[in-house]
């Protein structure tokens, strides 16, 4: 199940003979193949399109307004959206897809898109991706939408995961601010300037949205942090356990370090909200009592810079020893099997009127639209180049430094993003590290509760067959 | 014709017990069954039915492969569980602690109520209005209050001289009395309502012959009081011991995690729903709900026994 | 007793009565004590009773960092700073309030009101309708009493599933038509009934739908009262089947939809207090102003449990 580009390139050798030999073999008057792109789209379509409804529905609203408008109309596709609330996405996904109602398309969160492949409930749109498309994308997008060398999904942004900083708080305590994801504080470093701020009277001076509580959060953002160390939440080799490596001495130094800050209360577990980054506890903003350091992603850039103003500055998340990792992945846009999300059952839509909308919500307008909205970093190297927050020496370059630097294999020394693994068994580990997290938070013996998470984990996939 | 029926009539009311006849009453009798007894056919025999079958099966709700028996391994594996027996717990320690505690409140409220005083029937209302409040509001309303910045922990600071002012939701220690409180003020009006209709049935006579032989205030409840009572008050602690059991919404909501902080407030419900529907589990999600019904029905005997004991006895 | 009350024949009369009066004086005292003890306490447990719905109300009216940051103190109850009815507009956009409240008022009424017929007709049938089966009926009826909706949940889902019947509102009020305990408290009442009413009327020719409708029916009236409250309740606050079986808000009740709006972000306390102000005013209304009739109606069929 590796994503070498051997085998996704053999993946696509094949898809494209076999769509050869589709048309070869098919009769001469029938409809395009439904399944496949091949360029003709059979009548007027009307499509749906489950959606997630997060920080900012009105962008994604307006998307879809747009495609009604423009190419939706002149290709004869109407394009409906049905809003699913963010929590529990996944859940409702696989209740639609039990019970039938399933919608032609939806989004969802990167690694979610490997338990809907697995399960034939997302369908692969290798067939119309051309090469040329492919190419402007960064490259993490391409190995995001990618399962088993089949691409499924494309994104029209990539996320951004880091430490937010009052850069005034920290020139108070004299600490070094980091030239790049390769200059990162090591993981004492920071341990200490935690604990200068808080004797400094920053009280909890790190803040890690604590209050986003269980779900997809904690492992994106806190897996980095045992990856940084060398561990990983599930072995990328065997794909079928997470022994040796979630609960091996690298995860467990790591977990503890982290259990440490909360011990010496320098985290902030209280916060019910955003405000405790921005004004504090006591509802005014720049009296000191907020908190020194955010430890997360980009969707907080738009809120952040407008309270901060030039006192905002972007640092790398901490080094564990093998370089400072960071999360990757975001929302991106699939297909399904159709309402019943049972691969080819003859209920799909026409997947070329399908690709339509995700080729267009992935085009240069869109990703702006969206940047613009949510702060992310946009997907396409153009996008980048044209963005002054991401270009070289942007605010937030940093993010596209690590995008640029992703890598999968952990024991590298060396800083970038990680992707979440690309498992079927990805929502059951999410909501094990989820758990975990909070066990530790409360004081648990780190070893023992990674043990006890592993042997889930691996049941789970033992059970599922996730690995066969 | 109205001889005939007459004399039917005096035919039926002889009989002690009617025999089913074919005649307008059984017509009746079947059309006013026909709409409940489809319902439940569809919707809690179906379903139970299901839930044996699916416990012995690897049913899942999203999965390529076909669906197989396992006979008892779901069973197994649920009695292997550690987490199932911490749930199983929690749900008892909760029972044990609620179910006296929140009945002698609103025995307490109901005896209060039932006084003789201006006015208190505008404390009869104040009293029941947590009921009002639907539980899902009631947590995110509590969220906030159990905060440890919050209300809670200012009076807290006041009473323990600042010594005592946890986490409520995140200290595995007191996140089960956070819970425990929230649910007895939600929950305790509604048994009041019952126990003051039945303290009213008490007649005043009762008490006024007692304290004619020199009864105190104590000794009037012990002997006149509780055994007037006594069936509505066992009929309020086999309800809510039921109810208790099946704690759902407090706990789902209100902790940062499912199952609270430890697990420490993690329940049975908890528990079916998490292996259920969040991961899509139906198989083992359905031998929990087996699991559960049989502990409901455990209790359910056991108080009975107890019930029929104590008529015997008087 | 009332030997010791009768005067002994030398007591003077006034003296006695002076006495007496002191007595009583002292009696009206510590009764009076009593009484400020006994207003004292019920203070107390109103107080008890009340904060919290006193704190939603206040935070539903004030901005939405004040709530968290006035929380520890009195100032939790003062509505300050003040944005009047903001909090409220943004709860009715943000979170579709009013497409959940419209689905939580048609699955409460269709339970309700349904609920009371078929569970009424049932109940009476049990208890005066002598039929064929009747005895079956009524044991698993008892029987399934007992069992608790929970354990039929996921098994119901799988069923809404292959039904097509999943994030429907009908799938919300269907299964919550006919309960077990509810039959048994019309069936418990109509037993209760005098025979002779009945009798009466069917010397006069009338069949089982005018005995019924005409009399068993109208002389129920506490245990409708009381059965269509606590339907009423129990519906309003539904909250595990609907997270179960609906995925959009458009099918979401409010108990649903107030865990929606608590983790959609960001997280304004302002809005969600109004949010569950305004969940929560129907069922308060409603029971202020029914409260007479169900006390009275859970008063007659709960001593008969």
């Amino acid at each position: 199940m590796t994503h070498s580009s051997t085998s996704r390139r053999v993946a696509l050798l094949a898809t494209a003979a076999l769509v050869g030999t589709a048309f070869a073999a098919a009769p001469v008057a029938a409809q395009g193949d439904p399944n496949v792109c091949d360029g003709v789209i059979d009548g007027p379509v009307e499509l749906t399109m489950m959606v997630h409804t997060g920080t900012n529905p009105g962008a994604e609203q307006e998307s879809v307004d747009a495609f009604n408008a423009g190419p939706g109309a002149e290709l004869g596709i109407t394009l409906e959206t049905i809003p699913l609330p963010e929590t529990a996405f996944e859940t409702a996904i696989r209740s639609a897809a039990a019970s039938g109602t399933l919608a032609d398309l939806f989004d969802m969160d990167g690694p979610t898109l490997y338990p809907f492949a697995w399960a034939g409930i997302a369908r692969s749109i290798d067939s119309c991706v051309s090469q040329e498309k492919r190419d402007e994308f960064l490259g993490s997008i391409i190995q995001q939408g990618t399962y088993e060398g089949e691409l499924y999904s494309l994104g029209s942004f990539e996320s951004g995961l880091g430490l937010w900083a009052h850069k005034s708080m920290l020139e108070e305590v004299g600490a070094r601010i980091p030239a790049g994801i390769d200059d990162a504080w090591t993981a004492d470093e920071f341990t200490q300037i935690l604990k200068d701020l808080e004797a400094a009277g920053h009280s909890t001076p790190l803040d890690i949205k604590w209050w986003y509580g269980a779900g997809e959060w904690r492992p994106y953002g806190f897996a980095p942090m045992i990856q940084s160390a060398g561990g990983d939440i599930i072995d990328r080799n065997t794909w079928d356990s997470a022994d040796g490596v979630l609960n091996g001495p690298e995860a467990v130094g790591a977990f503890t370090t982290f259990q440490g800050w909360v011990n010496d209360g320098l985290v902030d577990l209280d916060a019910l909200d955003d405000n405790n980054f921005i004004v504090g506890a006591d509802g005014e903003a720049n009296t000191g009592d907020e908190a020194a350091i955010s430890w997360v992603g980009h969707w907080m850039s738009p809120a952040y810079s407008e309270a901060l103003g030039d006192d905002l500055v972007l640092v790398p998340l901490p080094d564990f020893g093998n370089g400072s990792k960071t999360g990757m992945g975001s929302w991106n846009w699939a297909a399904t099997s159709g309402p019943d999300g049972v691969p080819n059952s003859g209920d799909e839509a026409d997947l070329d009127a399908v690709y339509a909308y995700i080729d267009f919500v992935t085009g240069p307008e869109e990703i702006d639209r969206f940047v613009t909205a949510f702060g992310a970093v946009p997907s396409t190297k153009t996008a980048i180049a044209n963005s002054p927050n991401h270009m070289e020496g942007g605010s937030m370059a940093m993010y596209v430094d690590n995008l640029e630097a992703a890598h999968t294999d952990v024991s590298l020394v060396q800083a970038g993003a990680v992707p979440r693994p690309a498992t079927p068994a990805y929502i059951f580990i999410r909501d094990e590290f989820s758990d975990l997290m909070a066990d530790i938070v409360a004081g648990v013996d780190v070893q023992s509760r990674l043990d006890e998470a592993v042997q889930r984990i691996d049941q789970e996939i033992a059970d599922a067959g996730y690995a066969e | 014709m109205t001889a005939a029926k007459g004399a039917s009539k005096s035919q039926r009311v002889a009989t002690p017990a009617p025999k089913p006849r074919f005649g307008p009453d059984t017509l009746a009798g079947w059309l006013f069954s026909a709409p409940a007894v489809l319902l439940l056919a569809a919707f809690m025999v179906l379903p139970f039915i299901l839930a044996f079958y699916f416990s012995f099966t690897n049913e899942r709700l999203i999965s390529p492969r076909p669906t197989e028996w396992v006979g008892l391994d779901n069973y197994a594996r649920v009695f292997n569980d550690p987490r199932f027996w911490k749930s199983l717990s929690n749900n008892v320690i909760f029972s044990v602690i609620v179910v006296p505690l929140q009945t002698f409140f609103a025995l307490f409220l109901a005896i209060l109520v039932n006084q003789k005083l201006q006015g208190v029937a505008v404390f009869r209302t104040i009293f029941f209005l947590p009921i009002t409040v639907v539980m899902a509001a009631v947590s995110v309303i509590w969220i906030v209050l159990l905060n440890p910045d919050g209300l809670i922990n200012a009076f807290m600071s006041i009473v323990t001289f600042g010594q005592f002012t946890p986490d409520w939701l995140s200290d595995p220690a007191v996140a089960m009395v956070a819970i425990i409180l929230v649910s007895v003020w939600a929950s305790v009006g509604f048994q009041m309502v019952i126990l003051l209709a039945a303290l009213q049935d008490v007649p005043e006579s009762l008490y006024e012959a007692a304290r004619l032989d020199g009864a105190g205030r104590w000794q009037q409840f012990r002997n006149v009081t509780l055994p007037g009572i006594r069936n509505p008050l066992l009929f309020v602690l086999t309800i809510t011991t039921i109810l208790s059991f099946r704690l759902f919404d407090q706990v789902w909501i209100m902790p940062a995690r499912p199952g609270g902080p430890l697990d420490s407030t993690r329940t049975i419900m908890v528990e079916l729903v998490d292996t259920g529907l969040n991961k899509g589990i139906v198989g083992r999600g359905s031998a929990i709900a087996v699991i559960f019904l049989v502990i409901v029905l455990v209790i359910a005997l056991i108080q009975r026994r107890l019930i029929k004991q104590e008529g015997e006895v008087r | 007793m009332s030997a010791a009350q009768t005067p002994t024949a030398t007591r003077d009369t006034t003296a006695h009565a002076a006495e007496m009066a002191q007595i009583n004086a002292a009696i009206r005292r510590s009764q009076r004590r009593q009484r400020i003890i006994a207003y004292l306490v019920l203070t107390l447990l109103a107080a008890f009773f009340l904060f919290p719905i006193a704190f939603m109300i206040a935070s539903s009216f004030k901005a939405d960092t004040s709530v968290i940051a006035d929380g520890g103190s009195l100032k939790a109850f003062v509505p300050t700073p003040f944005v009047g009815l903001d909090n409220y507009a943004t709860a009715a956009e943000r979170a579709n309030f009013w497409v959940s409240f419209k689905n939580s008022a048609i699955i409460s009424a269709v339970i309700v009101g349904g609920g009371l017929i078929v569970n009424s007709l049932f109940g009476y049938a049990l208890a005066r309708l002598p039929f064929r089966g009747r005895r079956i009926l009524l044991v698993i009826v008892l029987a399934l009493i007992i069992v608790p909706f929970e354990t039929l949940a996921v098994p119901l889902l799988f069923i809404m599933g292959e039904l097509r019947w999943v994030n429907t509102l009908h799938a919300q009020f269907l299964p919550f038509l006919a309960q077990p305990l509810y039959i048994f408290l019309f069936y418990s009442f109509f037993l209760g009934i005098p025979r002779e009413l009945e009798e009466a009327a069917r010397i006069d020719g009338a069949g089982p739908f005018t005995l019924f409708f005409r009399i068993a029916a109208p002389l129920a009236k506490p245990a409708y009262a009381a059965a269509g409250i606590l339907m009423f309740l129990y519906s309003w606050g539904q909250f595990l089947w609907p997270t179960m079986v609906t995925q959009t808000t458009d099918a979401r009740p409010l108990p649903v939809g107030i865990t929606e709006f608590l983790g959609l972000p960001p997280r304004d306390w302002g809005d969600i207090m109004a949010y569950a102000t305004l969940m929560v005013i129907p069922l308060l209304v409603v029971f202020i102003i029914f409260q007479r009739q169900f006390v009275k109606g859970v008063a007659t069929t709960g001593l008969k449990g």
